[in-house]
């Protein structure tokens, strides 16, 4: 792409302390991303691996303990103010809990005005005929603005806390599990209308999410993110196709198929265990205490990211022989409990 | 195997009344589940899939008045009706429960080891050192390792997933002959959900007990279960053996359900297949079909009368569409 990222991620660490003294939670460790304008990237990983720790610091919902977050170039640490604040409203976030992000004693008009009267829009008539357009733009008829927001569903509350992201026109969306509390019926709406919106109005979007199909689907590229780190990088299809990395492959080798014929058929590769504490991450790779492929050398340094083809990147020592396909992290695993 | 199924369930309609409103969350179901069998309940929320299975076994919230016709008989026992001190001997000892949110289910402040023996203590009648070592073969049977040393831990000590199979070990503690197990992965990773379903079709067929599969998810069901029963707004819409419904589904809903999991061969940045509108809202029981304004089959017919649960033109699958049914010869 020869376009400029919109967001750049350098080096990002967010540190928590732990109740251990002088222990800290690295829940985001050493982590460069980059979103081009008008992209959906996909950012998977099993729970407390720092995919929402990831996506709360970019906002600054948390406070980098050290990297940068550039928006277009500039670098929000250095901002500080009402600069700070104008930059920050380029960067949105979409929760993942529809009935905890939106005020129940709101209506939906009064939802969105306040967001639109923060931007500093000052005419009513202005806010008025910008709520109706987002309003417009999410989906839902005009009529609901002068519902409360806990009157509406799930589904149409969620389309609520995007339009109410969308008044201050952002640039960037931080959409963590946007649909994973909405009914399956439904979710393939409220995906399409982040498709469309992304075709529409040009935003580029982070989509953090847990379900691998829904994010080979939507986004162009994914990162996948083990303990604070991100273990491998790639266009959706090439990293769907050729997962390089043993974490990847038995991730999504994990995820169970609807049909029962396949199902009862396969020689289902297990992952074994469960995400190690943050606290104490394994020395090297982390991944290396749950890795079928482990080797001695795997815990004295943190394998370097190899690139295997155009944009895709893999850190493990072994990348490239599970890109070409020679050896798998799948097939000889045993069921194992923690 | 007897020729009577464990658990019947014929006609079974619930009624909640609460202080502001009445509803109807199940509307005149039918199932039966057979000793060593899964079956699968599958529905959103709302769907009225938990609330058939609870409340027939006294879980329900306090405040709300519970009404229920039809009947739900246990090993050929009637449970409806039955006095609440009866019920309860049953929750724990023949009929087990899995739930949701590990945490929540889990006591947090005594350590696991009690929290199993407990069970094994009041449902089997054990004394306590019989008991703990009970729970011992327990955390053995759900594949936990160094056994002995998670007996000693609290909840908040363990991981989502070990916390789920101490969930599971304290369900199988009153040796009960029905597993109720609802949205049993829900709330763990996709990595975690596959270690935990084995391990429940695994216990389920060296105990031979018979298991209720409670979820929203498809993708778990085919794996698991050898019945599904597909339920939408109060109502049962399709009903058959796993390897029939999932692989060619009849009913529009079920269709549709399958139909919206995003496939592998589907382009990147294509639009995702879904149903159209919103599922009804809880209330009073619909007149006619309830998928009716949601439903590319609709016909005007539709709206007049509730749609019944017949066979299909394969007789093992039941469906409750007379669209579907009538076209029976084209499908």
């Amino acid at each position: 792409m020869t376009q400029a990222p919109v967001l750049k991620v350098e080096n990002l660490q967010t540190r928590f302390k732990s109740v251990q003294r002088d222990k800290y939670v690295h829940a985001v460790d050493d982590v460069s991303i980059e979103l081009y304008p008008g992209e959906i990237v996909g950012l998977v990983g099993e729970s407390g691996c720092g995919k929402s720790t990831l996506g709360r610091t970019i906002v600054g919902l948390e406070k980098a303990s050290s990297g940068r977050v550039l928006l277009d170039g500039v670098d929000l640490s250095a901002l500080s103010g009402a600069a700070l604040r104008d930059s920050r409203r380029a960067l949105q976030y979409v929760f993942q809990d529809p009935y905890s992000s939106l005020n129940d004693r709101q209506t939906v008009g009064e939802t969105i005005d306040e967001a639109l009267v923060i931007a500093g829009t000052r005419s009513p008539e202005e806010r008025n005929r910008r709520t109706k357009e987002l309003l417009d733009q999410v989906g839902l008829a005009s009529a609901v603005s002068d519902r409360h927001t806990r009157e509406l569903s799930g589904g149409q509350r969620q389309r609520v806390a995007i339009a109410r992201s969308l008044a201050v026109n952002p640039r960037v969306l931080i959409c963590d599990e946007p649909v994973s509390a909405l009914d399956l019926s439904i979710r393939a709406q409220v995906m399409n209308l982040f498709l469309r919106l992304q075709k529409d109005l040009g935003v580029a979007c982070l989509f953090i999410a847990h379900d691998l199909a829904l994010v080979r689907q939507a986004a162009s590229r994914v990162y996948v993110m083990y303990l604070g780190k991100i273990v491998e990088h790639g266009p959706s299809q090439e990293l769907y196709d050729h997962p390089s990395h043993p974490y990847s492959q038995m991730l999504l080798a994990s995820a169970p198929e609807v049909d029962p014929r396949i199902e009862k058929n396969r020689r289902g590769p297990l992952m074994i265990g469960e995400v190690p504490s943050p606290t104490n991450p394994p020395s090297g790779c982390r991944f290396r205490t749950r890795c079928p492929l482990a080797v001695d050398d795997c815990a004295k340094a943190l394998p370097p990211s190899r690139v295997l083809s155009p944009g895709h990147t893999a850190a493990c020592t072994f990348a490239g022989d599970l890109h070409r396909g020679k050896r798998s992290a799948l097939l000889q695993q045993e069921v194992s409990a923690a | 195997m007897h020729d009577e199924p464990l658990l019947n369930v014929s006609n079974l309609t619930v009624n909640l009344l609460t202080a502001k409103s009445a509803l109807r969350p199940v509307d005149d179901v039918s199932y039966s589940v057979r000793q060593g069998e899964c079956l699968a309940i599958v529905g959103e929320s709302g769907s009225g899939k938990t609330v058939m299975n609870f409340a027939p076994l006294g879980l329900m919230p306090t405040g709300v008045t519970t009404m229920l016709s039809g009947s739900v008989k246990l090993e050929g026992r009637e449970l409806i009706g039955l006095p609440e001190a009866e019920i309860q001997k049953l929750r724990g000892k023949s009929v087990g429960f899995i739930f949701q949110d590990p945490m929540s289910a889990l006591n947090p402040v005594r350590r696991i080891g009690r929290q199993i023996a407990e069970m094994a203590e009041l449902h089997l009648d054990m004394t306590p050192s019989a008991a703990e070592a009970r729970a011992l073969e327990l955390v053995k049977l759900v594949g936990i390792s160094d056994p002995m040393a998670r007996l000693r831990q609290y909840p908040h000590e363990l991981s989502g997933g070990l916390r789920q199979r101490i969930v599971i070990a304290i369900a199988l503690a009153g040796e009960p002959k029905l597993l109720i197990a609802d949205e049993p992965t829900t709330a763990l990773d996709v990595t975690v959900q596959a270690q935990i379903l084995r391990l429940l079709k695994d216990v389920q067929r060296r105990l031979n007990m018979a298991m209720v599969l409670i979820t929203h998810d498809m993708g778990v069901v085919a794996g698991a279960a050898d019945n599904i029963v597909v339920m939408y707004a109060a109502r049962a819409a399709e009903c058959g053996p796993v390897d029939k419904v999932l692989v060619s589904p009849r009913h529009p809903y079920t269709r549709g359900l399958i139909n919206a999991i995003p496939r592998r061969e589907d382009p990147i940045g294509s639009e995702f297949r879904g149903l159209p509108g919103i599922p009804p809202t809880l209330g009073a029981p619909i007149k006619g079909c309830a998928l009716q304004p949601r439903c590319e089959l609709a016909v005007p017919a539709c709206g007049n009368s509730r749609p019944p649960l017949v066979r299909s033109d394969d007789s093992a699958v039941l469906v409750a569409c007379p669209v579907v049914n009538q076209g029976k010869a084209a499908a």
